[in-house]
């Protein structure tokens, strides 16, 4: 990012906490409906020395990190499969475009009732949700090889095994990447509405504790912690994006 | 194989793997399952569908309530969305400084912003449409920013030598131009907007789809979520196509737009 740009981002986000604390404490009396950073920051360093966010925080995170691996893991296998042979793609499209195509979150109550309220569930959601985005993404990264790459890959006499993991493979990787890519933002939604509707952990169980307990500086420290995992983890995804594939033209905020 | 027979063997499988699993989830609900609050046939779901669409009716209330809130949700974000990506495609100054809070925006869950929304616009409609059209404003607001970015250097050139005014720049090249991006960011819109009402109405709702989903979820009213869901599935798709239909009606240049 040029330094201009990082400038004037700097000084509008600074500007912007100062308008809001001074409101704040000038036009509120009452903290309930927009507590001024400085609560809010309070309020965030009391839940982490003296409270609980760091066991919620980490809960999230594991079954984040847990539904996101395994969903890598089956998404690439199932997607490089639909990619290969058109007979597997035929028979798996109706049910992936199906899955693909019910907003996430109404899913989730059924998958509570499946799995119940601890963390299988959650692993479960976020599962689901990057499974299908990869698959989707890895299908037509295997679809969309280049040719002449096979005819060398021919030439070179490589093996099965050879030619996929030294051609298919790379070169469906730009794919993959924008598939994880989408299903981050998405499993971090997923996760969240899993554990607001039952659970005894994580952000989204305080975002639902703090909201009925009337506490907004926990409910926006919950809300910020979201904000942060979301930007953080999108760019990393970003930054591992450009490595992988210099050429694709990657925007600075990509729709899904 | 010609092209028609190779489609033609493509449709029967698709066809084949459809029947194949309602028929094993019919089997595996009636033999294997047989538990009501945890799975149940698809010939219930369907039996469910037709009694709440044509018996009770009490589909038609959800329904409703549901549309309104995403219309007016929907329509606000194309409002907002559209000028604002304008204008921050138009001047860099107003995209640096509008631009961290709005990746900040844009990265957070959505549910996340529910009950601050709820605390500032009550549990009436204003809280609702709130969240719908956050959900659809960034899509809208993203693609209408590249959309004006994008222009052919060309085209502006060409209007340089008509000596076109600003305006008149951008009226005829500038909006144009830009209008195929515009209707692919309200494409993607449309499934954000849809689980911007289930979200919604989790909190204190008393009528609409997502209510009905949280509801039966709540009471272990298996056929009346699968209900919900596949109410969810058929607006998102027809949604979808909806909007694709009209986007190649409007821009027939374009062969095929890139898909989310």
């Amino acid at each position: 990012m040029p330094r201009k740009e990082l400038l004037r981002g700097c000084i509008s986000i600074l500007v912007g906490l100062v308008i809001w604390e001074i409101l704040t404490r000038l036009l509120l009396e009452n903290e309930l409906l927009i507590p001024p950073p400085t609560s809010v920051i309070r309020s965030f360093w009391n839940l982490t020395f003296f409270g609980q966010l760091n066991k919620h925080f980490a809960a999230t995170l594991i079954e984040f990190s847990y539904g996101f691996t395994t969903a890598c893991i089956a998404g690439i296998v199932i997607g490089y499969f639909m990619g290969m042979h058109k007979w597997f793609d035929e028979i798996m499209d109706p049910w992936i475009a199906t899955l693909y195509s019910i907003p996430i979150i109404t899913v989730v109550p059924l998958i509570i009732i499946w799995f119940g309220i601890g963390m299988i569930s959650k692993v479960i959601v976020v599962f689901k949700i990057t499974a299908v985005a990869i698959i989707l993404n890895t299908a037509a990264g295997i679809k969309n090889l280049d040719p002449v790459w096979l005819e060398l890959a021919k030439s070179l006499r490589l093996s099965t095994w050879e030619t996929t993991y030294k051609i298919r493979f790379p070169g469906a990787l730009p794919y993959i990447i924008t598939g994880m890519r989408l299903g981050v933002g998405r499993a971090l939604l997923g996760v969240v509405v899993a554990e607001l509707m039952a659970a005894n952990a994580g952000l989204g169980y305080m975002l639902r504790d703090s909201s009925e307990t009337w506490d907004s500086p926990k409910l926006f420290v919950t809300v910020i912690l979201l904000a942060a995992i979301g930007l953080v983890s999108f760019n990393l995804i970003k930054r591992l994006e450009q490595r992988m594939a210099p050429w694709r033209q990657s925007a600075e905020w990509s729709t899904e | 194989m010609n092209g028609s027979d190779r489609k033609f063997s493509a449709n029967v499988l698709k066809v084949a793997s459809v029947v194949a699993g309602l028929t094993l989830w019919h089997l595996v609900s009636a033999y294997v399952i047989n538990d009501s609050a945890l799975l149940v046939s698809p010939v219930v779901v369907v039996k469910t569908t037709y009694e709440m669409l044509f018996v009770t009716g009490e589909l038609y209330p959800h329904l409703f309530a549901s549309s309104g809130i995403f219309f007016y949700g929907f329509v606000l974000a194309i409002i907002a969305g559209v000028p604002l990506g304008f204008v921050m495609a138009l001047s860099p100054l107003v995209r640096d400084y509008i631009n961290p809070w709005m990746a900040t925006l844009y990265t957070t869950p959505r549910i996340a912003f529910a009950p601050i929304l709820l605390l500032w616009f009550g549990i009436g409609a204003g809280s609702k449409v709130a969240i719908v059209f956050l959900g659809c404003v960034f899509p809208i607001l993203i693609n209408s920013y590249y959309g004006m970015r994008v222009v052919n250097r060309e085209y502006v050139e060409l209007a340089r030598s008509f000596r076109l005014r600003p305006w008149e720049l951008f009226l005829k090249i500038m909006l144009p131009a830009s209008v195929p991006f515009i209707l692919s960011g309200i494409r993607l819109a449309v499934g954000r907007g849809l689980t911007g009402v289930a979200i919604a109405e989790w909190f204190g709702a008393t009528e609409g789809l997502g209510y009905l989903v949280y509801f039966a979820g709540q009471t272990l009213n298996v056929p009346t979520l699968f209900v919900g869901v596949t109410a969810f599935a058929a607006l998102g798709i027809v949604g979808f196509e909806v909007i694709r239909r009209f986007e190649a009606y409007v821009t027939p240049w374009r062969k095929e737009a890139q898909g989310g």
